[in-house]
C-alpha cells in the first residue's frame, strides 16, 4: 500500500538517527553545573565551573588543598624563596608527566605563562602575571609592537615581518621577564616586589601548564597584524593532553563531559573517583528533578526559586539534631560527617542541600564620574552623598523580606573570616538620621517644605537611576526595594531600570547610571583581589571611581613586606573607603547552594573559597577509606 | 509558471536550482537582522574584561569590525567556495561560535543535529499514530462521546504551551510514577517524554485533519458504491476513505517535520534536551553571528530538501498530481 511509504520511511530515518547516540558507561560520580564550560584553556579561563574543571585536568607548580586552602605541592615538590622575597626557585618533581607520557619541564612552564602574558591570547587574566619582573613592559611593548605592524601591514601583509616580529619579541621575553629555566627540572622566577600571595597565585588555574606542541601546533601568525593567533579547537578529546589528576575523553557541546583518570599522573594513588561524568542542564527547575530522581551525586547550583524553601528545611532538620551537631562541632568534626551520622530528615526536612557562605559580595555600584553622560549632573559625586545613600539602607530588611537566603551582611568588600589575618572591616551601617544629616550636609534638603530636597539654588535632587541586569529577579527585588527605602528615608525620586544583561553591561561601561547592580568574587587569597577593583585604572573599576589618594595608599599597602603589617595597613584603607569614601553599598556576601547527600557523598570543602576538589569527590565510603597521602602544607 | 505539469525530474530539477537563492535570501535577512542586535559577542556579561585594544584586535580577526567583509567572508566558506579556492580545510566552513570559541560551528552542528533530527522525527512519529488514532475514532463517529473526547484533547494539545504540558509530564512520569529519566540524552528512555510533548500539537492537528477528511470521504459517492458492492465499513474506511482523508496530513507533514526540527527549542529546554534548538536561541541571545547564521543556513537547506520529498512523496502516493 502507497500510503504506507512515507510513514515506513520515517520510521527508518528515525531507527538511524536514534542509532548513532550510543549512552556512555555510569560513571563514578555525576555531577550537574547549570552550563558548559566555555573552554578547557586554562590560560583564557575565567568561570568558577571552568577553574574547577580546570584543577583537575591541569596540575599547576602548586595546589590549593580543598579543605583549608593550604599550598601543597604540585608539579613543584618543592621550592624556596630569596630571603628579599623577589625570587622563586621551584623544583620540579620528576614524575610529573603529561597523558601522553612527557615529562612535565620547567620550559613548559614558561611556555604556557608566556602565551598567558602575551596580548595576542586576550586571557582575562594576564593581569596576574604582571608581578613577575618584566611582564608588564613586555605586555606593553608587544602591545605597541602589534599596533605599530597593524598600521604598516594592514594593506600589505607580510608573513616574513610578521615572523621577525615574533622572533624579536620571543628575544625580548627571554632577555626581560624574570622567568628563566636553568634546566628541565627548575623554574626560577623574579618579581618585580614582593608578594606575600605569590605561591596563591601559582595555584590559580591560569597559572597551569599547556602541552607546548599540542597547543604551538594551532598557532599561525596573522601577516596583516602579526598577532598570533590560535585556534581553539586543540581542548577536543583526543587532541587535548593535559597533567592532571583526569583527562576528558568525551565533551558534547552544552551537554555533557567525561573525566577518566589520567594514567601518568603521578598521585594518581590519590584520586577517589576514576570517571566523573559533567553534565549541563540550564534549565534549573530540571537540574533539581534530575539531581532528586538520582540522576547525579552532585547540583552544582540551584535556581533561585527552590533555595529559600530548601534552606529552610536543611536548617529545620538540623534544629531537631542541634546538640549531636553541637557537640560533634566542639569535637571539631566536619559539619557533612555529623550529619552523615544522623538519622534520615523526615517530613519537612531535608539534608541534601546546603548553603556555603562563598568568597563573593553583592554590591550596588555608585557612579562616581563627575558628571553623567550629556553632561547632566552627578549628586553622587560627592562622597556626602553616597554616605547617605548607603546608610539608609536596612540591610538586614533586605535579607529577611528580599533575598532570603540568611546572607550576612555586609559593609565592606572583603568576605570577613576567609583570609587568615585579616582583621573583620567595619562599613557604614544603617542608621537614616545620619543619612539625612550626611544629605543636609551635602546641601540637599526640603528648603520649602514640599516634601522634596533641593539644593541652595532651589534645584531638586534628580530622579535617582538605578540599573539593574534582568538576568536575575534578585537583581530587581533588591533594586525596588531599595528605590522605596530610599524615597522614605530621604525623600528622593528613584527609578528603577532593568536591561538585558549585554544592555546592562553597555550602560555600565559608559557610566550610564546613579546606582547600578554589581557583585565580585574574589579570584585568589589576598585582600587585593578585592581592593584592587577600586584602583583608577582597573579595568573593572565600574563606578569610575578615581582617588590617587586611594591609589597611593593601595600601591603601598600592597607593597608592604611584613605580612602582618601589610594587612593591617590594607584593613585600614579598606575601613577609610567604606566609612568615608564609600564609592559602592555592599549588601551581604553571597551564599552558594549545592545539592548533595553528605551521607552519600564526600569530600565536599567547606571553607569559604569553596575550591572544590573534583578528585577528592566521591562515594563517602570510598573517600573515608583513601584519604588522600597527608601532604604537608609548606610555610 | 507554465500551465503544462512539471514531470518528477524537472521537479527536483526546478527545486534544486531554485535552493541557492532561497537560502541566500535568508541568509541575507537574518544577517541583517543578527547584526543589529545590540552587544559584543566577545565580552562574556559578567566575566573580566581584556584590553581595549584586545578586543579590536579580535574584532578584526573575526570581521566583526566590518559587516560588509563578514558577510561576503562567511557566504564565501560556508558555500564551499572557499573550500574550493583553498582558503578552508572544511567543505562548508561555518566559522568558529564567537561565543564559544573551542567549538566551530560545524562541530556544534554535528552533535546538535542528530539530537534534534531524533527528536523532530520521534515526534512526528508519535504525532502521527496518535493523530491518526483519534482521527478515525472521530472521524468515523462524528458526535459520539468518543469524539468528543478526542476533539477535546486536541484542542488542549494545541492551545497549552509546550513548556507547560512539558513540565507536567515530567512531573508525572519521571518523579512521581519514576518511568523515565527526567532529562538529558542518550537512549529511547530519555526521548519519550520530550517527543511525547514535541508531539502533542501536530497530533491534535493531524487528527482534526483526519477527522475532517474521514467525514467529508465517508459521505462521497465512491464510499457507497464500495459498500453497496459488499464490503465492509471497516474495510472501506481504512482502504478507500483514509487514503484519500490522508493525503492534506501528507502536506502537512513535510512543514510539521521542519517546524518540530526547529521549533522544538522550549522542549529541550524543559527536558535539558541537547540540540541545536537551545544552542540556536542561546546563540541569538548571545549575538552568537556565526553561530545563528550557520544554523540558519543549514535549516533553510534543510527545509527546502523536506518540502521537496513531501513533494515527490505526494505524486508517489496520489497519482492525479504527476
Amino acid at each position: 500500500m502507497r500510503l504506507l511509504i512515507p510513514v515506513i520511511a520515517l520510521v527508518l530515518a528515525l531507527a538511524a538517527a536514534v542509532s548513532i547516540d550510543r549512552p556512555l558507561p555510569p560513571a563514578d560520580f555525576v555531577l550537574i553545573d547549570r552550563s558548559d564550560v566555555y573552554t578547557l584553556d586554562p590560560q583564557r579561563m575565567s568561570y568558577q565551573h571552568e577553574l574547577r574543571r580546570a584543577r583537575v585536568l591541569y596540575e599547576p607548580l602548586v595546589n590549593l588543598r580543598a579543605a583549608d586552602c593550604a599550598i601543597i605541592p604540585g608539579v613543584a615538590e618543592r621550592w624556596d624563596v630569596s630571603p628579599d622575597g623577589l625570587t622563586y626557585t621551584f623544583h620540579l618533581r620528576g614524575d610529573a608527566k603529561w597523558s601522553n607520557g612527557d615529562p612535565v619541564t620547567s620550559e613548559d612552564f614558561r611556555y604556557s605563562w608566556r602565551r598567558a602574558i602575551l596580548p595576542d591570547s586576550a586571557a582575562d587574566y594576564s593581569g596576574l602575571f604582571f608581578a613577575i619582573k618584566g611582564a608588564k613592559k613586555f605586555f606593553e611593548a608587544r602591545s605597541a609592537m602589534l599596533k605599530e605592524f597593524t598600521a604598516q601591514h594592514a594593506e600589505n601583509p607580510s608573513a616574513a615581518d610578521a615572523e621577525a616580529l615574533w622572533k624579536r619579541t620571543v628575544d625580548l621575553f627571554d632577555s626581560t621577564v624574570g622567568l628563566h629555566a636553568p634546566d628541565a627540572r627548575t623554574l626560577v622566577v623574579t618579581l618585580d616586589a614582593p608578594l606575600v600571595y605569590f605561591l596563591d597565585l601559582c595555584a590559580f588555574p591560569c597559572f597551569s601548564p599547556v602541552h607546548p606542541a599540542t597547543v604551538e601546533a594551532f598557532v599561525s601568525l596573522d601577516p596583516a597584524t602579526g598577532r598570533a593567533t590560535q585556534r581553539h579547537d586543540w581542548t577536543k578529546p583526543g587532541r587535548i593532553v593535559v597533567n592532571g589528576a583526569y583527562m576528558p575523553t568525551v565533551w558534547r557541546y552544552k551537554r555533557d563531559m567525561r573525566l577518566e583518570q589520567n594514567p601518568h599522573y603521578w598521585n594518581k594513588d590519590a584520586v577517589v573517583a576514576k570517571t566523573i561524568e559533567c553534565r549541563t542542564v540550564e534549565n534549573p527547575n530540571t537540574g533539581v528533578l534530575s539531581f532528586q530522581s538520582g540522576a547525579a551525586d552532585w547540583l552544582t547550583d540551584i535556581g533561585p526559586e527552590y533555595k529559600t524553601e530548601m534552606l529552610a528545611e536543611r536548617r529545620a532538620y538540623l534544629e531537631r539534631f542541634k546538640a549531636d551537631l553541637n557537640a560533634g562541632l566542639a569535637r571539631g568534626e566536619r559539619v557533612d560527617d555529623i550529619v552523615a551520622t544522623l538519622p534520615p530528615p523526615g517530613d519537612g526536612e531535608r539534608r541534601d542541600a546546603r548553603g556555603f557562605d562563598a568568597f563573593g559580595t553583592d554590591f550596588f555600584s555608585f557612579n562616581c564620574r563627575e558628571t553623567l553622560p550629556g553632561d547632566r549632573v552627578n549628586p553622587f559625586n560627592d562622597p556626602r552623598v553616597r554616605r547617605a545613600f548607603a546608610l539608609a539602607v536596612d540591610k538586614q530588611a533586605l535579607i529577611d523580606r528580599v533575598t532570603r537566603l540568611k546572607e550576612r551582611v555586609a559593609s565592606t568588600l572583603v568576605p570577613p573570616g576567609v583570609l587568615e589575618g585579616y582583621p573583620v572591616v567595619e562599613g557604614l551601617g544603617y542608621d537614616p538620621d545620619r543619612a539625612r544629616a550626611e544629605l543636609k550636609a551635602a546641601g540637599w534638603e526640603d528648603r520649602n517644605g514640599d516634601g522634596v530636597i533641593e539644593n541652595a539654588d532651589g534645584v531638586k535632587f534628580p530622579t535617582v537611576d538605578i540599573l539593574y541586569s534582568t538576568a536575575s529577579p534578585r537583581f530587581q527585588n533588591l533594586a525596588l526595594a531599595m528605590r522605596d527605602m530610599w524615597k522614605r528615608e530621604l525623600r528622593v525620586a528613584a527609578e528603577c531600570r532593568g536591561k538585558d544583561s549585554k544592555l546592562y553591561k553597555e550602560d555600565l561601561k559608559k557610566g550610564n547610571f546613579m546606582i547600578a547592580r554589581g557583585g565580585w568574587y574574589g579570584d585568589y587569597g589576598d585582600p587585593t583581589t578585592w581592593l584592587d577593583l577600586q584602583q583608577s585604572q582597573n579595568g573593572n573599576n565600574d563606578r569610575g571611581y578615581s582617588n590617587p589618594e586611594y591609589d597611593r595608599r593601595l600601591a603601598e599597602a600592597s607593597s608592604e613586606i611584613d605580612p602582618a603589617l601589610r594587612l593591617q595597613k590594607l584593613a585600614e584603607l579598606e575601613r577609610w573607603l567604606f566609612t568615608e569614601e564609600v564609592p559602592l553599598l555592599p549588601i551581604c556576601n553571597y551564599v552558594t547552594v549545592y545539592m548533595y547527600d553528605p551521607v552519600e557523598v564526600g569530600g565536599m570543602t567547606d571553607h569559604p573559597r569553596l575550591e572544590q576538589d573534583l578528585s577528592i569527590l566521591g562515594p563517602r565510603r570510598a573517600t573515608a577509606q583513601a584519604p588522600k597521602p597527608s601532604q604537608e602544607p609548606s610555610k | 509558471m507554465s500551465a503544462q505539469p512539471l514531470s518528477t525530474g524537472a521537479l527536483i530539477l526546478r527545486r534544486l536550482v531554485q535552493l541557492p537563492f532561497i537560502v541566500l535570501a535568508v541568509y541575507t535577512l537574518t544577517f541583517i537582522l543578527a547584526w543589529s542586535v545590540p552587544g559584543n559577542p566577545l565580552e562574556n556579561p559578567e566575566g573580566r574584561r581584556p584590553p581595549a585594544e584586545i578586543v579590536a584586535a579580535m574584532k578584526k580577526q573575526y570581521k566583526l569590525d566590518d559587516p560588509v567583509a563578514f558577510y561576503f567572508e562567511y557566504l564565501e566558506k560556508a558555500s564551499g567556495i572557499g573550500y574550493l579556492r583553498g582558503k578552508t580545510d572544511r567543505v562548508f566552513d561555518l566559522g568558529p561560535s564567537l561565543k564559544q570559541p573551542d567549538w566551530s560551528v560545524n562541530e556544534i552542528l554535528s552533535t546538535g543535529l542528530p539530537v534534534s533530527i531524533t527528536l523532530g522525527l520521534s515526534a512526528m512519529v508519535i504525532a502521527l499514530m496518535l493523530g491518526l488514532f483519534a482521527g478515525l475514532i472521530g472521524g468515523l463517529r462524528p458526535g459520539s462521546i468518543a469524539d468528543l473526547a478526542t476533539q477535546l484533547v486536541a484542542v488542549i494539545g494545541i492551545s497549552l504551551p509546550s513548556f507547560v504540558i512539558g513540565s507536567a509530564l515530567l512531573m508525572l512520569f519521571a518523579v512521581k510514577l519514576g518511568l523515565f529519566p527526567v532529562g538529558g540524552w542518550g537512549g529511547l528512555a530519555y526521548i519519550a517524554l520530550p517527543a511525547l510533548t514535541l508531539s502533542l500539537p501536530f497530533a491534535a492537528y493531524i487528527s482534526r485533519l483526519i477527522r475532517f477528511g474521514m467525514i467529508e470521504e465517508m459521505g462521497a459517492d465512491y464510499i457507497r458504491t464500495a459498500r453497496a458492492k459488499g464490503l465492509t465499513r471497516a474495510r472501506v474506511a481504512l482502504h478507500h476513505a483514509l487514503k484519500n482523508a490522508f493525503l492534506p496530513v501528507l502536506s502537512y507533514l513535510g512543514p510539521a517535520t521542519a517546524v518540530a526540527l526547529t521549533g522544538s527549542f522550549v522542549v529541550e529546554k524543559v527536558f535539558a534536551v541537547p540540540g541545536v534548538g537551545q544552542h540556536f536561541v542561546d546563540g541569538v541571545l548571545g549575538k552568537d553571528i556565526t553561530l545563528v547564521m550557520g544554523v540558519v543556513l543549514v535549516y533553510s537547506t534543510l527545509m527546502v530538501v523536506f518540502n521537496l520529498v513531501v513533494d515527490v512523496m505526494y505524486r508517489f502516493v496520489d497519482p492525479r498530481i504527476a
